[in-house]
């Protein structure tokens, strides 16, 4: 057994093949290119409350913003609304996916008459859903 | 014209594709650099829509717990004033009592949002304390 392992170690060099190795690292940048998600949506400036039961929310292609600003002004989509927009807009929405997730990012010295008028005009306009997913977008305490 | 035909019949045209791997990797390189990943994090939350079948349940007494916020963001719960600090021991204390109580956080429209955020963050270190609603209190103008 050991003379023959020696044997045909000294008979061959290796080679690996590298012809395909572009064509592999080709076919990656494509995989990257086709499933990079843009983001359009610039928001408002909002800063985020800390909260120590932060999780993660993993279907982030089901997530639909709502950013609330200091001064409690609410934007979807970029543009600024009323809460009362916002019921057509999610029942909209929610018609093209069922599976949506509302994300609302309000500053955490925003008042909270629109966050509040917000949720309920989600729980109007979303009316056919069994349940209106909601996320606080909160960042992790340290 | 048969001149020009033999030049080219001479040497076969290369283009050198062993660099081709070294590009393409430079390429996924500064891609996976430049990517900023989005994780979205927060609190996950679900209400139930508003149609005109929705019942309204009535609680009263030991079966609602009342934790409210006013408009300087101060906390009680029921009438007492307390530090956020408290709420989980006393959302413990209520449902030892009542298991199917309902923990309603009320929060005055002025009041700062991040101290609701706080607040429910508070009750929702207590594993027990699954049926919570959020309501809020108008300004009085």
């Amino acid at each position: 057994m050991p003379r023959l392992i020696k044997e045909s170690k000294r008979e061959g060099r290796v080679l690996i093949p590298t012809a395909s190795m572009s064509d592999i690292a080709t076919l990656l940048i494509i995989f990257f290119v086709l499933t990079t998600v843009f983001r359009k949506e610039v928001g408002l400036k909002v800063i985020l409350p800390q909260a120590a039961n932060t999780e993660r929310i993993l279907k982030s292609r089901d997530l639909a913003n709502i950013y609330i600003d200091k001064e409690g002004r609410i934007s979807v989509d970029d543009k600024l609304v009323d809460p009362d927009r916002i019921r057509t807009i999610f029942r909209a929405k929610y018609s093209e996916n069922t599976a949506l997730i509302v994300q609302i990012k309000a500053d955490e010295q925003a008042p909270y008459g629109p966050v509040d008028k917000v949720i309920v005009a989600l729980r109007e306009g979303m009316r056919d859903a069994p349940q209106i997913r909601i996320v606080f977008a909160t960042l992790p305490k340290r | 014209m048969m001149r020009l035909r033999r030049p080219m019949a001479m040497q076969e045209a290369e283009i050198p594709t062993a660099s081709m791997a070294d590009i393409s990797f430079l390429l996924i390189v500064f891609f996976m650099a430049t990517a900023v990943f989005a994780r979205d994090k927060g609190m996950k939350l679900a209400v139930p829509p508003k149609t005109e079948e929705t019942k309204v349940v009535k609680l009263s007494g030991k079966k609602l717990m009342k934790i409210s916020i006013n408009d300087q963001g101060q906390v009680f719960v029921g009438d007492q004033p307390v530090e956020v600090s408290q709420i989980p021991d006393l959302v413990r204390q209520h449902l030892a009592e009542t298991p199917d109580a309902v923990i309603l956080i009320r929060t005055h429209e002025r009041a700062p949002y991040g101290r609701m955020i706080q607040v429910f963050d508070e009750v929702r270190k207590v594993p027990e304390a699954t049926r919570v609603a959020l309501k809020s209190i108008r300004a009085e103008s």
